[in-house]
């Protein structure tokens, strides 16, 4: 029996070594930092310094750590309000389009909302950051030209304002591929469920719901696990609009772990973060495979 | 079959290619925050030794507070020194100003040979190695002095501000950088406004809270400072106000290299000691009427202190004064379209009056030097010995060279914004006043560079909050001691304190203190 | 009813597409204008174009004479430290008019491109490699696992799948260590390797799931032809799969264009860096202040990527929607 393997696998040398890029690839800048993560916050490790095992410490420490509790507070929020509206607004959005009667001007659209993601991420932030949400910015110009002056403030400098302004920033929220996904959900539904729903007397925005909604049901499944996984482990325009400030207000675990590294050269104590994140999205991708998936959407969705 | 597509990619594949050449030989200096000279890179490759130097704000190709044309200046030196030791090529490139950045690059041996950097960042991790300490090539003859004048005898000499040089010691007794030039922050005010009102200038902190009370109710912006400055400048200053008079009952140690200069200079082990009888808690009056003093005055400033720009609202005359320090000059001298005059003032000392714990002596210095120029562990990557190593020969000759009297008046003086730290170089007329704030004494202590950058982050996002009512003042007191705590403890760790000796010495200045009020209990 | 149905989508649709559309719009306007014109007022069309269209005007109607502009400011020092409210209106030829005003609505244009042309040449080399390699190392493999029964081929690649579960979070620090280590820093291979290593999983899924659904007849007549492995994978497999490689190659591209957080951390030198992280540095630096140089600086990165857009979207879109994407 072992002998049969063994040919099997001689016969196929040329497989293996068709795929040991792949592998080579994914060991080396995968699969070994993702090991070191995990040995290494079990240290304390200084860049340049010395190195001592400390066990559990470094997680111990992150439970009592300052920021902790506002960090988890903030990534909760941050997280809800990015699925709610990564679902409702691209959905919508595609709906709209889907229901108009012209195949150029639905493809008009759909190219017109996928221009803004020509502009790379970081200008994005950027525009939005000195552009709209500056003391001299839009959103600030336009409350005084309309008399509302009292209202003004810096959006991103207040500690009640800044984690909704980070939230919001990408308003309407209509830009990018989202639509493009929900759009082909939509179209692959067939014509016959929506005239049986016609027959039966269905209105318009009960036929949404009940028919529309349930078979997109897979593609918003998937924009939730990836936004959900994005917003947790994304820190980027935390770091360039906020940098976590003022105060805590708008620190995240991830920025956390960022500064902890390459700025107090905590390296052990970084990795413990990252370890505790990784756990977080690792609970919630089981949770999502166990409870809210098919066999054939587990194949889809890893 | 060719379609209009088509056609279009040619065309915008050709303006691309275009577009995306590199510019010829004789344009402007490349503008890029790295600046390799344009058709220098075949010298470069002929020669072996490659010298990286971040020269702040003297990178070419930049344009400070964009007025003017891009600078050369470093430029023309580079060339000079080239022409001098031609196995030598030097480069200068831009750092961020983003702190994590710099700390990264060190511990992979990649940083530029030659970095400006504030040398009290430097203190914090000389046990690392990282840095290459200058006092042998300080002591000896510098090579391109002439005999008789500066530097035939010892490099030291060229340095015009001779007690603030020497004082940038690292209290390890080593030097780690020379020091450029001088800087020095002061208050620019709108004398338009002022005459309009009727207001001179504040001869102590009542007067000036005054006078800001009356710009205030006039409409404008009474002060413009941004929250970095003010919680490096403004808490030091405060801090110096009320703790100077103290200080011989707490300057427990006298370092001899920097004393003459620093007078009275509160190390990182000071500061772990004091904590630990109880100062800068909320037992510590002084330290409690620290932060009561920046929160009276915060009401006077800009509502937005973070992301708003200053620069902005000085100039479109919605802000009255404007705390910046030398570099601003530059933009304020050389942009045309000011339409107002201006001038410069120090800040006002507190009195009495104001506060039980002041004495109303003149508001000290934090400024100093400017460019810190310091030599990284990636001048002696060559042969990794710095005995040995010929490359970090050059680079120090290198910073020799920027010494010399013309070299140094061609970069520092392109630039309207820094005073020059070498014998016979003048500075600008314009920056006369902040060569008269440099006479004063030196701070106490910086608490933004005694210890690490946790510490700072933390200091500074706390103060952000308390200063813009997010959390009360009891708490904002509890953040700072638990912060200053785990900071003790890290140095402590670090550092390795002697906790004995300066016990010694404490006891020693009981006498002195027996009749200072404003202690904290227990620590008399 | 229909008409009247349609008119409403396209107004409603019409208004989002303003919302969306208005930063836009602004960075494009005030990349056209001054620094002094955006200080004194947020709202406005530049001035320069103004002035053109303006200056034409009276050169068509015949009132040369009221083509006025300040002096230009002599040069050197004595230009540096003249007020502008100093020098006098005067007349001035048509043409040189039009000069200086050019000069003025590019004047941020130039500056930024002096900025980005480097990192813009590193960008392109980074994205066109990794993209490069990512459809090739994964429609390789994913025709590998599609196509061929071996010992282990599931577990492999459920093995590779699994690895997308690992966030970024998790192993910036330890990659950074690992490259260190590696001595890969301050290079383009820095930005190249990782990227191809982790945007090769998300290939490899979708090159299998196309190439699963090719029908065994094609393979069968060809292989019957006498064709080898290679020449299957070559003639018949490839030609099919362009929608697949639109899909990935856009998507590689954007994600390698975007990502601003590892140049920053593994580069030193300017040199090396992409336009990402040159936008970050760049409103880091002085320049920040430079209003008219930042916004320019956002059209300017925007371009390659809307050169992208006109040529890639159409097969990137039948891809999405022949079921790339399909769960």
């Amino acid at each position: 029996m072992a002998r049969g393997r063994l040919q099997a696998v001689a016969r196929n040398l040329g497989c293996y070594a068709l795929l040991a890029p792949t592998f080579l690839m994914l060991a080396v800048f995968c699969f070994v930092p993702f090991v070191w993560a995990f040995t290494t916050s079990f240290y304390a490790y200084e860049i340049g310094g010395e190195s001592a095992f400390v066990g559990l410490a470094n997680y111990g420490e992150y439970l009592g750590d300052p920021t902790f509790l506002s960090s988890f507070t903030n990534l909760l929020f941050l997280t809800l309000f990015s699925v709610f509206v990564n679902v409702v607004f691209p959905f919508g959005v595609a709906k709209l389009i889907f229901s108009l009667s012209s195949e150029r001007a639905r493809y008009a659209y759909r190219i017109i909302f996928l221009v803004p993601i020509v502009v790379p991420g970081v200008a994005v932030l950027m525009i939005w950051g000195g552009l709209i949400y500056g003391d001299n910015g839009l959103v600030n110009e336009v409350l005084r030209l309309v008399g509302l002056g009292a209202w003004t403030r810096g959006w991103l400098s207040a500690p009640d304002t800044v984690l909704w302004a980070v939230a919001c920033i990408g308003f309407p929220f209509a830009g990018g591929i989202n639509i493009l996904i929900y759009y082909a959900g939509l179209s692959s539904i067939p014509e016959s469920v929506h005239e049986a729903a016609q027959l039966d007397g269905a209105s318009g925005l009960r036929k949404f719901f009940a028919i529309d909604v349930p078979l997109v049901l897979s593609q918003i499944k998937l924009l939730v696990i990836l936004t959900v996984i994005g917003v947790i482990q994304g820190f980027q325009g935390m770091f360039i609009l906020t940098r976590g400030g003022p105060g805590f207000a708008s620190m995240v675990p991830g920025l956390w772990m960022y500064f902890n590294a390459f700025s107090f050269q905590r390296m052990g104590y970084a990795c413990a973060i990252g370890v505790v994140l990784f756990l977080i999205i690792l609970v919630l991708t089981v949770l999502n495979l166990k409870y809210f998936r098919s066999a054939e959407d587990v194949q889809a969705a890893t | 079959m060719i379609k209009a597509k088509h056609i279009l990619l040619v065309v915008i594949l050709a303006v691309s290619a275009w577009a995306l050449w590199p510019p010829r030989a004789g344009d402007d200096a490349v503008i890029r925050l790295g600046a390799r000279r344009p058709g220098a890179e075949a010298e470069a490759a002929r020669r072996p030794y490659h010298i990286r130097m971040a020269p702040g704000l003297y990178l070419p190709g930049t344009m400070p507070g964009n007025v003017g044309k891009p600078l050369a200046g470093l430029l023309d030196v580079a060339e000079k020194f080239e022409e001098l030791y031609p196995d030598t090529y030097v480069e200068f490139v831009g750092t961020p100003a983003v702190r994590e950045w710099l700390v990264t690059q060190l511990a992979a041996g990649l940083a530029p040979d030659i970095l400006n950097v504030n040398v009290e960042d430097v203190w914090q991790d000389v046990q690392k190695g990282w840095y290459v300490p200058l006092d042998a090539y300080l002591d000896r003859p510098s090579p391109f002095a002439k005999p008789g004048e500066p530097g035939s005898k010892q490099w030291w000499d060229v340095f015009k501000y001779q007690a603030i040089t020497r004082g940038k010691a690292a209290p390890d007794g080593k030097s780690y950088c020379i020091s450029y030039d001088m800087v020095e922050t002061g208050i620019f005010y709108n004398k338009d406004i002022l005459e309009r009102l009727g207001l001179g200038l504040p001869k102590d902190w009542v007067e000036f809270l005054a006078m800001q009370k009356r710009l205030a109710e006039a409409g404008y912006v009474p002060l413009l400072v941004e929250l970095g400055p003010m919680s490096d400048w403004g808490v030091d200053l405060i801090f110096d106000q009320l703790y100077a008079p103290i200080l011989d009952g707490i300057d427990l140690v006298k370092d001899p290299v920097r004393e003459p200069y620093l007078q009275g200079y509160l190390d990182w082990d000071e500061i772990c000691f004091l904590y630990r009888k109880g100062f800068f808690t909320r037992k510590d009056p002084r330290w409690v009427e620290l932060w009561r003093i920046l929160k009276a005055w915060r009401q006077y400033w800009n509502r937005d202190i973070s992301t708003a720009d200053m620069m902005r609202l000085f100039v479109t005359q919605r802000g009255a004064m404007y705390w910046s320090a030398s570099w601003t000059v530059q933009q304020l001298a050389r942009d045309p379209d000011i339409p107002f005059r201006w001038g410069v003032f120090y800040l006002p000392p507190i009195p009495a009056s104001y506060s039980p714990y002041a004495d109303g002596h003149d508001m000290c210095v934090i400024g100093g030097s400017a460019m810190q120029y310091v030599v990284t562990n990636t001048a002696f990557s060559d042969t990794g010995d710095p005995a040995t190593s010929e490359r970090l020969k050059r680079a120090v000759a290198f910073l020799q060279f920027l010494t010399v009297p013309e070299n140094a008046d061609r970069v520092i003086n392109e630039v309207l914004s820094m005073l020059p730290n070498v014998k016979g170089v003048e500075p600008h007329p314009e920056l006369q006043p902040f060569d008269d704030f440099l006479k004063r004494p030196y701070t106490t202590t910086k608490w933004s560079f005694t210890f690490d950058m946790r510490f700072n982050e933390i200091l500074v996002r706390m103060l952000d909050l308390y200063l813009n009512d997010g959390i009360a003042e009891d708490d904002y007191l509890a953040w700072t001691e638990r912060n200053l705590r785990f900071a003790v403890e890290t140095t402590v760790r670090r550092k390795k304190v002697d906790f004995d000796a300066l016990q010694r010495t404490w006891d020693a200045l009981a006498p002195a203190r027996r009749h200072m009020k404003g202690l904290p209990d227990g620590a008399r | 009813m229909r008409r009247r149905r349609d008119m409403l989508l396209h107004g409603v649709l019409g208004f989002i597409v303003f919302l969306t559309m208005v930063p836009f719009v602004f960075v494009l306007n005030n990349s056209l204008r001054t620094n002094m014109e955006m200080y004194h007022s947020f709202f406005g069309l530049p001035g320069s174009v103004e002035n053109l269209a303006r200056f034409t005007w009276y050169r068509l109607a015949g009132r040369q004479d009221e083509i006025r502009l300040r002096r230009a400011p002599p040069e050197g020092a004595a230009g540096a430290e003249t007020r502008a409210a100093d020098l006098p209106v005067e007349t001035i030829g048509y043409a040189q008019a039009m000069g200086r005003l050019w000069d003025d609505l590019t004047c941020g244009y130039r500056y930024a491109w002096k900025v980005l042309r480097p990192y813009m040449v590193n960008t392109l080399l980074v994205c066109v490699a990794t993209a490069i390699g990512v459809v090739a190392i994964g429609s390789v493999s994913g025709y590998v696992f599609a196509r061929y029964r071996f010992p282990g081929s599931r577990a492999l690649f459920v093995a590779v799948l699994s690895l997308m579960i690992i966030p970024g979070v998790l192993t910036l620090v330890p990659s950074f260590l690992l490259v260190k280590q590696l001595g890969l820093l301050n290079s383009y291979w820095v930005l190249i390797l990782p990227y191809v290593a982790g945007g090769q999983v998300f290939a490899i899924f979708l090159f299998k799931g196309f190439f699963d659904g090719l029908p065994e007849e094609l393979f069968e007549s060809a292989r019957l032809d006498g064709a080898g492995h290679l020449a299957l994978y070559w003639h018949i497999v490839l030609p099919l799969s362009k929608q697949v490689i639109a899909v990935v190659g856009v998507m590689t591209i954007l994600g390698t264009w975007n990502n601003f957080l590892w140049p920053f951390i593994t580069n030193a030198d300017a040199q090396y860096h992409v336009v990402a992280s040159g936008l970050y540095l760049m409103g880091q630096s002085p320049a920040s202040n430079n209003f008219s140089t930042m916004f320019a600086a956002y059209v300017l990165s925007s371009v390659p990527l809307l050169v992208l857009f006109i040529y890639a979207t159409q097969p990137f879109m039948r891809g999405v929607t022949s079921g790339a994407f399909k769960a």
